[in-house]
């Protein structure tokens, strides 16, 4: 901790080797989460080298009492949702008219089976890419950061009433895909 | 799922199998909801595709960047800074060259205001303003001329339009001052 706030300040003050520690000890859960928000590793890179750039840029504006981690997966994750909002991949599915899962359609391995690591990582990719872009930043930041509801409002800057019902709602969509099977 | 089978009590117990996913339910909530599930097999389908979709999740690890990410970074950074240097200097440039058309332009304001003062003064006027009404001569008289009629009636859209460009131009220096390349950037932190 004290030598991530070492690192902080020396970026403050300009220093860009001091950052690059940072995006160092900081890449793996910065990448995790634009892989899984946008499913593509080219996309992902992408985001996650944006999300870098821009905390660099707004380091002033960071406070220290919030983890710097959280701070990052912040900037990402409103990145991410940006970008799949311009990109409108997000599929516009209703609890009332759920469509067949993607995994169903393709040749892939249905999600009880075991499979190899490369093809599970596919299978959660399809069943992520089902959820509307802020359900899927909710259900990223509960799963692979073990995140509370007040954590993840606070890195998504909303209510934890509203992370409960995107968590819920995503959790419906995605049973009644598996049903639907 | 069986056709048109339908639970008039799945939404509750939906909100309530995520809440247990997650741990939050009180031992009454929780044992309500197992009581529910043992009878409603609607209802308990859903909570088996839930922890279904759970499982392959929590079953997932975390996924690291390809090598090297740490240094593509960095280039971006210095890209980046670079680009922001060049910004900085054509702003400077711009910002420098509208402060010396502005102090052109009050120059010769001045001058012709000078030059009007000295003219209504008439050649009694030995006060100051007429002996540097003087020194500019034959070009001051002139623009006096031209620059009479125009300010006296256009003096307060002009002050107002000077002012302005004085705003502006005040602020485009702060901003360059505050964010001049190499200087350190300043919050909170401590």
């Amino acid at each position: 901790m004290d030598q991530e706030r070492a690192w902080i300040e020396q970026a403050l003050r300009g220093d860009r080797k001091a950052f690059g520690q940072l995006v160092r000890a900081y890449e793996r859960p910065v990448y995790n989460l634009t892989y899984r928000m946008l499913g593509d590793s080219a996309e992902a890179e992408d985001a996650a080298q944006e999300t870098f750039l821009r905390a660099y840029s707004k380091l002033a504006t960071y406070q220290p009492g919030r983890k710097f981690v959280n701070w990052l997966l912040s900037i990402a994750s409103h990145h991410c949702i940006d970008r799949l909002r311009r990109k409108s991949r997000a599929p516009q599915l209703s609890l009332e008219e759920p469509l067949p899962p993607k995994w169903l359609e393709s040749d892939a391995p249905r999600p009880e089976q075991v499979v190899g690591k490369k093809q599970e990582r596919e299978r959660v990719r399809q069943v992520l890419d089902t959820l509307p872009p802020d359900y899927r930043a909710a259900v990223v930041l509960r799963y692979w950061y073990g995140m509370s509801y007040r954590e993840i409002a606070s890195t998504m800057e909303t209510t934890e009433s509203a992370i409960k019902s995107r968590l819920h709602r995503a959790r419906r969509m995605m049973a009644q895909d598996l049903q639907a099977a | 799922m069986g056709g048109a089978m339908q639970c008039e009590h799945n939404e509750q117990f939906s909100l309530l199998m995520s809440l247990a996913l997650d741990g939050m339910l009180s031992a009454g909530e929780q044992r309500n909801l197992h009581q529910h599930l043992a009878g409603c097999p609607i209802c308990r389908a859903e909570w088996e595709a839930m922890q279904q979709a759970s499982l392959l999740f929590a079953q997932s690890d975390m996924v690291g960047p390809p090598l090297g990410f740490a240094v593509r970074v960095e280039r971006r950074l210095e890209r980046q800074s670079q680009k922001q240097k060049r910004t900085f200097g054509g702003l400077a440039v711009l910002t420098s060259s509208l402060s010396l058309a502005g102090i052109t332009v009050a120059a010769v304001l001045l001058i012709a205001l000078a030059a009007l003062a000295w003219s209504s003064l008439g050649p009694q006027g030995t006060s100051a303003v007429s002996q540097v009404a003087s020194s500019v001569g034959l070009m001051g008289k002139g623009a006096t001329l031209f620059l009479t009629e125009l300010l006296l009636r256009y003096v307060t859209p002009l002050l107002a339009v000077a002012g302005i460009g004085l705003v502006v131009l005040i602020g485009i220096w702060a901003w360059l001052f505050a964010h001049r390349p190499g200087s350190s950037q300043r919050n909170g932190y401590v």
